[in-house]
């Protein structure tokens, strides 16, 4: 088996004042190593649920009843507390959507960079190293700012500094750029993805942003209903859909999709789609908003701008 | 520093609560019904002796220039005379002063030596059985007992058995310390149990807020070990709100030490303003409460500041508001 991650039939049930919620039904991905998997589906279609599965990371009112997953041969959902703690530390990294309230706020950047990083070298210049690799301008300066004093670009640097410091063997990277101004997203994910090559890890990265994945990602799989309903080649999936989500995004964008190429149309979302079954005049007026904007913040990989505009 | 930019407005608003409190304490002696030094001195006083009063309080004058007489005075530490007992106030709060800062200091100390191990402990177990039902405990004993029924609980049973420690002999720390430490162990612990009760209860609420904080679960999903997370992220957030509360514990030490040093026979400031009440004694009064104003004023501004430093955004939050 040649998988490194190998998500099996999975159910996961949250349990808020006595309903149940059913987030994942039979879910089943397997990733080979040095993938890069882009995880599509609408909103409330399980992605997030099944990215945090892979660490056990889920909250407390969730259960997982049936099915297993496996990183590297392990089986997360059986590990004891200090073996779990072990592969969340030496095997996984994650990047959260929110990068901002994912920091420590009454700690200085310096200070919690160095704690994430125990057992490596931590001293200042290697502090200074990791955030000269994720491209942040004046580190030292940064090292000594608090959270709330940098900007949401900043902190997601940090972040994916942090995490990447480790070079995890498995990247989860739930929307990491759908927070932040749309002129860095897209220097954001070719950092990530730079450094996940450099370092040669998996990627499952959970987007939206149909654009950006078929841009980067070999692969991707689409959810609905917390299930997976359709995976392949992003090319293949994007390109000659069989669900009819998939189907939805084809009928969007006619030119197709190549990986690793520009993609011509604007970014629309699985949810837009699926409500352009719906209502197709509702849904073209939208497109064509989401057009206007895109134009406006072309997607250039040239850095953007002074960003990080800091308050003092 | 960040303090800088706040630290000034914060300075002058607490002189402002001063200079209000002072113009109320004031007023309100004044504002008794009748003869000022009749009811000062009582009806067995002679008309010489009232004179000599109103000379003194300046009764010639208008009412703004007394209280600017009495202020000034006041400010140069100069209370004037106990109407009772002829001293200078200052002089008999002076000597009163150690015992009940050292009284009010054992119990702050008792309050965060056991609150806040006790409320971590609970915020960090609230899911067991065992952590819910220690925060039930330490809660349900600090509220349903207030220190007057638990002072005098302490001394009937101190009294009544040898228990090793004994009540009513008091030694004055300032003849000998650690004896007076040792004679203010049982008040001092009377006073603390409603301040360990509400301490532990901010500490356990605080710490299961932060608990569910992302950065929180950033750590975890780094792998990192759960005392690990406590000791570094977890605490220093939690004690955001409990500094906040230490503001008010430190009036409710100020009014608890009133009833303990009464009930237990302790000749701190508490049990001299109980007696110049019973006297009527103005001046003693005045002094004690405003005395306890300007505790309470300073030790808010040093919470704030200590606030301040452990919590970088508070700074700017003031900031914000001042401008
Ligand atoms: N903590 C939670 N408690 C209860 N329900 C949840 C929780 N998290 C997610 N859900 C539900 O699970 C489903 C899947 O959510 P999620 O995994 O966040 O999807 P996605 O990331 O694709 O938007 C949704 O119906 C959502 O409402
Ligand atoms: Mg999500």
């Amino acid at each position: 088996m040649s998988a490194i991650l190998d998500i099996q039939d999975v159910t996961v049930e949250y349990s808020t004042g006595g309903t149940i919620v059913r987030a994942l039904d039979g879910a089943s991905l397997a990733v080979r190593a040095g993938e890069t998997v882009g995880l599509v589906g609408e909103s409330g279609s399980g992605k997030s649920t099944l990215g945090s599965l892979v660490g056990r990371l889920l909250p407390g009112n969730a259960s997982y009843p049936e099915g297993r997953v496996l990183v590297d041969g392990h089986d997360v959902l059986q590990l004891g507390v200090k073996e779990l703690r072990t592969l969340r530390r030496e095997q996984l990294g994650f990047i959260p959507q929110d990068p901002i309230s994912a920091l420590d706020p009454t700690m200085r950047i310096g200070r919690q960079l160095e704690l994430a990083l125990r057992g490596l070298p931590n001293d200042r210049a290697a502090l200074v190293g990791h955030l000269e690799r994720v491209r942040m301008r004046e580190p030292e300066r940064v090292l000594r700012l608090f959270p709330h004093e940098i900007s949401g670009g900043m902190a997601q640097r940090i972040v994916i500094a942090m995490t990447m410091a480790r070079s995890p063997r498995i990247l989860i990277a739930d929307e990491p750029t759908a927070a932040l101004d749309s002129n860095v997203r897209s220097e954001v994910t070719k950092l990530v993805f730079g450094l996940a090559r450099d370092a040669g890890t998996t990627v499952l990265w959970l987007s939206h942003d149909l654009r950006s994945v078929g841009r980067w990602c070999e692969r991707v799989a689409v959810m609905y209903a917390g299930r997976v309903v359709e995976d392949g080649p992003a090319e293949q999936v994007l390109g000659s859909p069989t669900h009819p989500y998939t189907v939805a995004l084809a009928a969007a964008d006619p030119a197709g999709v190549q990986p690793g190429e520009r993609i011509e149309t604007s970014s629309v979302d699985v949810a837009t789609l699926a409500e352009s079954f719906r209502d197709d005049e509702r849904a073209a007026k939208r497109r064509a908003k989401t057009r206007k904007t895109d134009a406006e913040s072309a997607d250039d990989p040239e850095p953007a701008p002074e960003e990080e505009v800091v308050a003092r | 520093m960040r303090l800088l930019h706040w630290l000034p407005g914060r300075l002058l608003s607490a002189i402002v609560v001063l200079l209000g409190a002072s113009i109320l304490i004031f007023a309100a002696v004044r504002s008794l019904p009748g003869d000022f030094a009749q009811i000062v001195l009582g009806p067995l006083s002679n008309e010489e002796q009232r004179e000599q009063l109103r000379q003194s309080f300046g009764f010639d004058r208008s009412l703004p220039e007394q209280y600017l007489l009495w202020l000034g005075n006041a400010a140069r530490g100069d209370f004037g005379l106990s109407l009772a007992s002829q001293q200078p106030v200052l002089d008999e709060l002076a000597s009163r002063l150690p015992v009940t800062a050292l009284l009010a200091g054992m119990a702050m100390l008792v309050t965060i030596a056991i609150g806040i191990p006790l409320g971590v402990y609970a915020g960090t177990h609230a899911s067991t059985g065992r952590g819910s039902a220690a925060a039930r405990i330490v809660s349900t004993i600090g509220i349903s007992f207030p220190e007057f029924v638990l002072g005098c609980l302490v001394v009937f049973l101190f009294s009544r058995f040898d228990l090793g420690l004994s009540v009513g002999a008091f030694t004055s720390p300032t003849t000998d310390f650690g004896r007076g430490v040792v004679s203010l162990l049982l008040p001092a612990l009377v006073l603390s149990v409603f301040c360990v009760a509400a301490t532990a209860r901010t500490t356990r609420d605080a710490v299961i807020g932060v608990l569910v904080e992302p950065h929180i679960a950033a750590s975890v999903a780094r792998g990192e070990p759960k005392g690990f997370i406590i000791r570094h992220h977890v605490l220093r957030n939690a004690l955001i709100p409990v500094l906040t509360l230490t503001a008010t514990i430190t009036a409710y030490l100020l009014g608890g030490a009133v009833i303990v040093e009464r009930v237990f026979n302790v000749p701190g400031i508490g049990s001299y303003l109980v007696l110049a009440l019973d006297r009527r004694d103005y001046t003693v009064i005045q002094a004690g409460v405003l005395l306890a104003t300007a505790v309470f004023v300073i030790a808010s501004l040093l919470i704030d500041v200590l606030t301040g430093l452990v919590d970088p955004r508070v700074s700017v939050a003031k900031k914000g508001r001042g401008a």
